[in-house]
């Protein structure tokens, strides 16, 4: 496959809202990996590909073109830029010669809405039980976790930063929420 | 909101990223186990289970989660978790369920 091809995400408006203090929009489009790791083969891994694979559930490293999290004990999922596919596939075809492990390219399935500003967590929060506060759910966590009952992988890159990852035939359904919350923000 | 504790992703997280997932510590028998089964012994395996009024060792799934399972202590009538586990951990004896107890009411 050549790097320059185009993903369709199901969905074209970029923008669903733009305020002061929240922006949502549907994030360009990226590469996307779920990697299934035995745990003690992980340091090895790590060795091997230069992956930076974190240990701890729920941890990421943010890089300059890739975006890697533990979800599980034994998965981990990759995003990263279209242009670093090549130099991924290198490394995963090298990982798999060594190693008993999956490697499962899912670029398709995914679509990442982002969420920035004062309000991300509020408007986070009305689909996402999760405690949101920097105490339990600190600047680089990851997990997964539901969004109005849709699977999600929330992530958080910066204090007012949020990515909320997930299938792309939940992102009309999620969308759609965004929109209608968009709607209710202007007439408040 | 009611909050399990996830013995892999270690915090309390919302009910409604897990599933419930049958009673613990039901051995399933091997191949040549259950060659030699009789219909009789098969269905109780299958089907017939304690339904514990009280605390019941119970699986549970973190499936929007971890998407690991592992074991908890469940009080089937006040719907509190008195313990969540991982699996491999032996079913816990009444006098441990009792210290679990124990600790958490101070
Ligand atoms: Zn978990």
């Amino acid at each position: 496959m050549s790097s320059d091809m185009k993903f369709d995400q199901g969905l074209t408006l970029p923008e669903i809202l733009s305020g002061n203090d929240l922006k949502i929009m549907l994030l360009p489009e990226k590469v996307r990996y779920s990697l299934r790791i035995k745990p003690s083969d992980i340091a090895a891994v790590n060795k091997a590909s230069g992956l930076k694979l974190p240990r701890k559930i729920g941890g990421s490293n943010l890089g300059k073109d890739q975006f890697v999290m533990c979800l599980g004990p034994d998965e981990w999922f990759v995003v990263a830029n279209v242009d670093a596919r090549d130099r991924l596939e290198k490394i995963f075809a090298k990982l798999e010669k060594s190693f008993t492990l999956s490697i499962t390219d899912v670029s398709h399935r995914n679509i990442c809405f982002g969420l920035m500003g004062a309000d991300a967590v509020k408007a986070v929060n009305i689909g996402c039980p999760l405690d949101l506060s920097l105490e339990h759910f600190p600047v680089g966590k990851v997990t997964r976790t539901v969004f109005e009952s849709a699977p999600i992988i929330l992530t958080r890159t910066g204090e007012d930063n949020f990515g909320i990852e997930c299938w792309r035939s939940f992102a009309p359904y999620i969308r759609g929420f965004f929109e209608r919350y968009a709607t209710d923000k202007a007439a408040a | 909101m009611f909050l399990i504790h996830c013995p892999h992703c270690q915090e309390d997280r919302p009910e409604i990223e897990f599933a419930y997932a049958g009673e613990a510590h039901i051995v399933r028998p091997g191949p040549e186990q259950q060659d030699a089964m009789s219909d009789a012994e098969w269905s109780e395996f299958m089907f017939i289970r304690d339904n514990v009024r009280g605390e019941h060792c119970e699986r549970w799934w973190h499936a929007n989660g971890c998407n690991m399972f592992f074991n908890a202590v469940r009080n089937t009538v006040s719907d509190k978790f008195i313990k969540t586990y991982k699996i491999g951990h032996k079913r816990p004896s009444a006098s441990q369920i009792q210290k679990w107890k124990d600790a958490a009411n101070g």
